[in-house]
């Protein structure tokens, strides 16, 4: 089996897909650790949940199990379901069975973002101001304050430590268990002016990359605590993707694929790879794919764009016009792909030829 | 795609002025409407409500070189939160805590694209507290600028003080900003379209808002530290020289001037140019046209503090054609 990715009958007909109406804007989405199911965070507080495979029976509605939205959503590291935040303040795990129990509580407080690491099998959300990690023996751990609401956090490659994005730069907390008798390791602090809104590790542990109020890239070296700054991005970028291999970091908010090269020296000096068809907007979401050299690009106009990275070639799937594309997730095997919008359309993309 | 934008009022006003009873009622009342409310963290809403979002009143500087440049960090996530809701609102109300400054929740309307595009911010709501407003003008800033901000006043608690005493009061606020609506309330009780959905930074509605905008001159020559000064002009403006003129004095004095807004009679344009800012940010566009016949003339409002009314009006007399 193998990913073709300029298959030009896709521009006219979607790849064989499953395409379900959930009339709700779908905040996230994500295929389960095995990769046999595909849920969806929608906006009337629901997670649905569907088979990864399209041509078996999708699963109905489900009724909401969060007050308010469902604001994030990730593969549960520990299990084959999911865990989801809402802006009810609850971090739930939703078992395979769809029963959901309660990791966590704030009341007030929304749990907009959050992290998983495979290999600890640790959950990290934010919680307004503080940084929440949940190991996989349900212990709660709790980083922060930070100066101002966490705006988004994520695992290092080994799962010890969490970095957080806050106005004012990033703060890194190992998270590991305290010894007995001996005060934390303080927090490694990486400064740069202004708000930080989004915030990805390096699938090799070395840089952390972040996006900016101000429509900049920041990444930090971690081992020598140098930084750089990207500019000229037209929006802020929400979502940062590194490849697998950690060559490349893809960034939404331009009309084409643009990655900046991160072998060798790094992009100082570089300009970024660019490569792909216009869409009629900005991608809003970009998805790296899991193992192999492709990409996958959502756009606020509702495009969908799929991009091969080593021959330059892309396709532009056709979608059901206008509502921007709000998620991408890549199935663990690399040969599905997940989309969710605005206004509510889930689908799920079989892309085996 | 063409979204729908929300509207959003921001409600100040001084603790105790009544704002939580205000909120209260627009959560509590059959309105048809829904309203999202955005409370401050020392606020003492008692309503338990998916509708009420807590804020931590986030103010962050812009990273772009302009320290008066600050905007709502916590606003721009909670707007974009709300709008990942299934159910949509006809409304958003910020409140801000009684000491807190109205502009970096207005700039956050100029300033976020994200927010721009699915909000707009649709008037300053101050609630004053008519048997203790003078007081507070002598306990700091923070009253004065409230109402200096304001596009629509709630004189409150007037049936605490006096005739005589809500007559002062009145012309306090009025010399302070005599733009804003005043409404006399007891207890906060207001027909909530007098609040709502006001378009009072719409720059098309500037001359519907203010029907007496361009006849009624209100230069006021008191001793306030804060107060509203407008000019006049019917020679036509050069707009590259009101450009440079505004975007200077913007630059320069942002941090002094609330609130601004004119419309002005540009040299050899066929429609009105509407402007209106909140400090040093600014929107402007192209308003109605010029009748035929009509006397064009160039209106110009500042709502700020020490402002230097010569200097200001020399200022544009140099930007009018000789």
């Amino acid at each position: 089996m193998k990913i073709d990715l300029a298959n030009p009958a896709w521009r006219q007909t979607l790849p064989p897909a499953r395409t379900i109406g959930a009339d709700a804007p779908v905040a996230a989405c994500a295929f389960s650790r095995d990769g046999t199911t595909v849920a969806f965070a929608l906006g009337d507080g629901s997670v649905r949940r569907l088979p990864a495979d399209i041509a078996a029976a999708p699963a109905d509605a489900v009724p909401p199990i969060h007050g308010g939205a469902v604001l994030a959503l990730v593969a549960d590291p520990a299990g084959d379901g999911f865990v989801s935040g809402g802006d009810d303040g609850r971090l739930l795990r939703i078992a395979t069975d769809g029963t959901a129990t309660e990791l966590f509580n704030q009341k007030g407080r929304w749990i907009d973002h959050l992290a998983a690491h495979r290999a600890t099998g640790a959950i990290a959300a934010s919680v307004g101001k503080a940084a929440v990690v949940v190991t996989k023996d349900g212990e709660v751990r709790e980083f922060g304050p930070h100066q101002s609401t966490v705006a988004d956090l994520d695992f290092s490659k080994d799962g010890s430590r969490i970095g957080c994005a806050h106005y004012g730069g990033v703060t890194v907390w190992s998270i590991g268990q305290v010894t007995q008798g001996k005060a934390a390791p303080p927090p490694r602090r990486f400064a740069w002016r202004g708000s930080h809104v989004a915030l990805r590790w390096s699938t090799d542990g070395k840089f952390i990359a972040t996006g900016t109020q101000e429509n900049d890239i920041h990444v930090w070296r971690m081992a020598q605590a140098t930084d750089m700054r990207m500019q000229g991005y037209p929006a802020k970028v929400r979502s940062l993707s590194w490849t697998a291999d950690a060559r490349f970091l893809y960034t939404s908010s331009q009309p084409v694929f643009t990655a900046w090269p991160f072998s060798g020296k790094g992009p100082e000096g570089k300009p970024p790879l660019q490569f792909g068809e216009e869409g009629a907007g900005l991608l809003s979401v970009v998805a790296a794919h899991p193992t192999a050299e492709f990409v996958a690009g959502g756009y606020d106009s509702g495009e969908l764009q799929l991009g091969d990275i080593k021959a330059k070639r892309s396709v532009v799937l056709k979608m059901a016009d206008g509502s921007a594309l709000t998620c991408l997730a890549w199935s663990p095997d690399g040969f599905k792909l997940a989309v969710g919008n605005e206004r509510g359309d889930l689908l799920v993309i079989d892309l085996r030829r | 795609m063409a979204q729908v934008q929300v509207p959003v009022t921001v409600l100040t006003g001084y603790l105790g002025a009544g704002k939580t009873t205000l909120l209260n009622r627009i959560l509590s009342e059959q309105h048809g409407k829904k309203y999202a409310v955005i409370v401050n963290e020392f606020g003492e809403l008692g309503i338990d409500n998916d509708l009420v979002v807590n804020a931590d009143e986030e103010v962050f500087e812009m990273n772009n070189g302009c320290i008066c440049c600050t905007v709502r960090g916590d606003l721009i996530r909670i707007i974009e939160g709300l709008m990942k809701r299934k159910d949509k609102f006809d409304g958003i109300l910020v409140e801000t805590t009684g000491l807190a400054d109205p502009g970096p929740v207005a700039q956050t309307f100029f300033t976020d694209d994200d927010v721009k595009a699915r909000t707009r911010l649709d008037a300053i709501v101050t609630v004053v507290d008519a048997k203790h407003f003078l007081g507070q003008l002598e306990q700091g800033s923070e009253a004065e600028e409230q109402v200096a901000f304001a596009d629509v006043i709630l004189l409150n608690k007037t049936d605490l003080v006096s005739a005589d005493e809500l007559a002062k009061v009145e012309g306090k606020i009025t010399a302070i900003n005599p733009y804003a609506r005043i409404h006399k309330t007891q207890k906060s009780q207001i027909d909530l379209a007098a609040i709502l959905d006001k378009g009072a930074f719409d720059l098309k509605r500037i001359l519907e808002f203010e029907p007496d905008f361009l006849t009624h001159g209100h230069d006021h020559n008191h001793e306030e530290e804060v107060k509203s000064l407008s000019i006049t002009s019917d020679r036509p403006v050069d707009p590259e020289r009101f450009q440079k003129w505004m975007g200077a004095l913007l630059q320069l004095r942002g941090g002094d001037i609330f609130r601004s807004k004119g419309i002005l009679a540009i040299d050899g344009a066929p429609k009105r140019y509407v402007y209106q800012g909140v400090h040093m940010m600014m929107d402007s566009d192209w308003g109605v046209p010029w009748k035929a016949g009509e006397k064009r003339s160039s209106k110009l409002v500042f709502i700020g503090r020490n402002l230097d009314g010569d200097n200001l009006k020399r200022g544009f007399e140099d930007c009018l054609k000789q």
